[in-house]
């Protein structure tokens, strides 16, 4: 019992468990499931979502978050179709989605450091503003006058092989944020925010300046996102990723990261959200509508965090002793 | 040192400025006057009912999450128990033709009732942080609403004149809803104020651990706002189909925004323990009266979000450099009461 309960509390194991056991339903609900072909689009799909799960995590572990994700997503994808309407070759578009992307998120980082506001309001906020924007400029036009090759990033297959190319990027991504997070003192430095943010000040943390980079990583990733979402689309529109926020967050926080910051790791996220893309996955392959698969993915997200404060619970009266 | 007269007023005049709420009608009034001063249609009678009566269901919704985010947390969920609430009341409704409205009132509010307890036995029970655990009941609410409708819509065709007709009644030449919205904002702004209850949740939202040990049931206290807050949002779920007249599962798709935009523009602090709920209700005409001035006013609607995003900014950034003044100007006094000879020296 007590393996069992420390075992639950080490939350990327029990993560782990449910994801092996989505697997087994997926394989048991559809023959079609386990074919690589299913698996690839499993991923593809879920890639934009996974992109953004990363700067999310490390906003998240400081005790901070950012709402405005899929709005600065479609603010990208706007400037991009911008470019791409006024004759502009698909590589400028790109260049400008990542100016723009990282501009947005720089503006979050400003405004919620240097005005010491709570970053919930001003991304709310921000998510008003960048999606008027992104309609003001683009009102109900949509663009996908993309190259062909542009829209392999979205879900084509490195050659014969069932990857997708957006799976490379993200795993690129991937060691990239978990190198930084776990193996610098950068990253050090994000959990000691997250924790006490005035201690990591007086051990001379330049608190500021951090949050200001996670705030624009933030931004940067989007731009990214809204190209692989873009190239998955095949079009350019302002309401690209609307929404967007939701999933990242409940991906976020099924892999186990503190919704109040200072723990949580990238292993437990990239679970999280190979859960939700299998979920969703087999969900669909057994017939459901995307609003069944919705309660479904709300339900796993309650479920776990139910399971996970009872394993607490458990814990708690041993720890007293 | 006496005070000279100018002294005094400004003082008065500071306290005054001090009250977020009368800055907020100042507000209101500004905004009011600049959209008469290009379209005075704004001030058609017409006109000022479509925008009360559009101020007053993200209003009521406002109350409750006021209330929840002065105790310290967040319901992302209104939007979606509205539109269960809503669907469900409407659909009895349909298939009841003479029921009474006061039977649909029961059922909206019984099922917002039961969608709020839900929020709460995982927040105050399970202690599941509750931005967290309503996002949950957000994906489960809206879909467990969309998949029990199954794509219907329920029209006014199919419901009976008596309900659209609660829309319709006028007390004093201003609609019912209008009063139904002023009674709640007075009644709980009162329960905020004046009962022990009221006081607790501001306790609560401003030092939790300290509530706790001054003996408040902190399990208590949160149950009840989500409840209160489900309650109320059933109840606009029978009003929304009352002045729209057509009813479907996904009726308010971002009305938490729209409600916690109304609640930190209305002055309540997203960390909890101060703001009022009559904040919150002028937060929610401000910004009725702003889509409705975009309207009036020929704006592209494209530009309406915007609007609303940069005055959710703009309040913020003003209410924290007003918030950080004060926090100042008091340390100071407090400074001077302690040390009076080192306040005669810094004094003028």
């Amino acid at each position: 019992m007590t393996r069992l309960s420390r075992l639950l509390v080490r939350w990327e194991a029990f993560l782990f468990v449910v994801l092996i056991a989505t697997l087994v339903f997926g394989s048991q609900v559809s023959p079609y499931f386990a074919t690589s072909s299913n698996i690839s689009i499993a991923l593809a799909s879920m890639t934009p979502v996974a992109i953004m799960a990363m700067p999310m995590t490390l906003i998240i572990i400081t005790g901070e978050i950012d709402i405005s994700v899929g709005s600065m997503i479609g603010l990208c994808a706007t400037a991009m179709a911008v470019c791409l309407e006024h004759g502009f070759p698909v590589e400028a578009a790109m260049v400008v989605g990542i100016l723009v992307g990282t501009l947005a998120g720089a503006v979050n980082g400003v405004i919620i450091v240097y005005g010491a506001l709570p970053s919930l309001v001003v991304t709310i906020g921000t998510l008003a503003l960048y999606r008027g924007i992104a309609q003001i400029i683009l009102k109900e036009r949509g663009v996908s006058s993309f190259p062909d090759w542009y829209q392999t990033i979205g879900f084509g297959t490195i050659g014969a092989t069932p990857i997708p190319w957006s799976s490379i990027l993200f795993v690129l991504l991937f060691v990239g944020f978990a190198v930084f997070l776990h193996a610098t003192h950068w990253g050090r430095a994000l959990y000691a925010i997250g924790n006490n943010r005035e201690a990591a000040r007086f051990s001379g943390i330049n608190v500021r300046r951090t949050m200001l980079g996670v705030f624009v990583a933030s931004g940067v990733m989007s731009a990214l996102a809204a190209i692989v979402l873009t190239a998955y689309l095949a079009s350019a529109r302002s309401d690209t990723a609307i929404g967007l926020e939701l999933p990242v967050i409940t991906a976020v926080v099924l892999g186990g990261v503190n919704i109040f910051g200072g723990a949580g790791t990238l292993m437990g996220v990239l679970i999280g959200l190979l859960v939700l893309a299998f979920v969703q996955n087999s969900l669909g392959l057994a017939g459901m509508t995307p609003e069944e698969q919705k309660i479904v993915t709300g339900a796993v997200l309650i479920v776990t965090l139910v399971v996970f404060s009872a394993s607490r619970f458990l814990k708690r009266p041993k720890s007293s002793n | 040192m006496p005070m000279s007269r100018s002294a005094g007023l400004r003082a008065i005049l500071a306290r005054l400025t001090g009250i977020r709420e009368l800055n907020l009608v100042l507000v209101l009034a500004l905004v009011c006057g600049a959209v008469t001063l290009r379209e005075p249609r704004f001030l058609q009678a017409a006109n000022l009912e479509q925008v009360a009566l559009s101020a007053t269901l993200v209003c009521i919704v406002a109350l409750g999450e006021a209330l929840i985010i002065i105790a310290r947390q967040i319901d992302l969920s209104v939007g979606a128990m509205v539109a269960a609430s809503a669907f469900v009341s409407a659909e009895w409704l349909s298939n009841h033709p003479d029921g009474s409205i006061l039977v649909v009132l029961l059922i909206g509010c019984s099922v917002g009732a039961a969608l709020g307890f839900g929020n709460a036995l995982l927040v105050a029970g399970l202690r599941i942080p509750s931005i967290v655990a309503t996002l949950g009941t957000l994906a489960v609410y809206r879909g467990g609403a969309i998949v029990y409708a199954g794509g219907r819509q329920i029209s006014a065709t199919i419901l009976p004149d008596s309900y659209g007709a609660i829309a319709q009644v006028h007390v004093a030449g201003v609609s019912l809803l209008v009063w139904l919205a002023i009674g709640l904002t007075v009644a709980l702004g009162l329960t905020a104020r004046f009962t022990r209850t009221g006081r607790n949740l501001y306790a609560l939202g401003s030092n939790p651990a300290g509530a706790r040990l001054a003996g408040i049931d902190e399990t208590r206290h949160i149950a009840f706002v989500f409840v209160l807050s489900g309650v109320l949002c059933g109840l606009v779920g029978v009003l929304w189909g009352a002045r729209f007249g057509t009813v479907d599962a996904v009726i308010a798709p971002d009305l938490q925004l729209q409600a916690i935009s109304a609640v930190v523009v209305g002055g309540v602090s997203i960390f909890g323990g101060s703001g009022t709920v009559y904040g919150a209700a002028l937060g929610a005409v401000i910004f009725a009266v702003l889509q409705n001035g975009v309207q009036l006013l020929g704006i592209n609607q494209f530009w309406l979000q915007a609007v609303v995003g940069a005055a959710i900014l703009v309040t913020v950034i003003i209410y924290s450099r007003l918030a950080r003044r004060a926090e100042r100007a008091e340390r100071h006094s407090r400074l001077r009461r302690a040390r009076p000879g080192a306040g005669r020296e810094a004094g003028p």
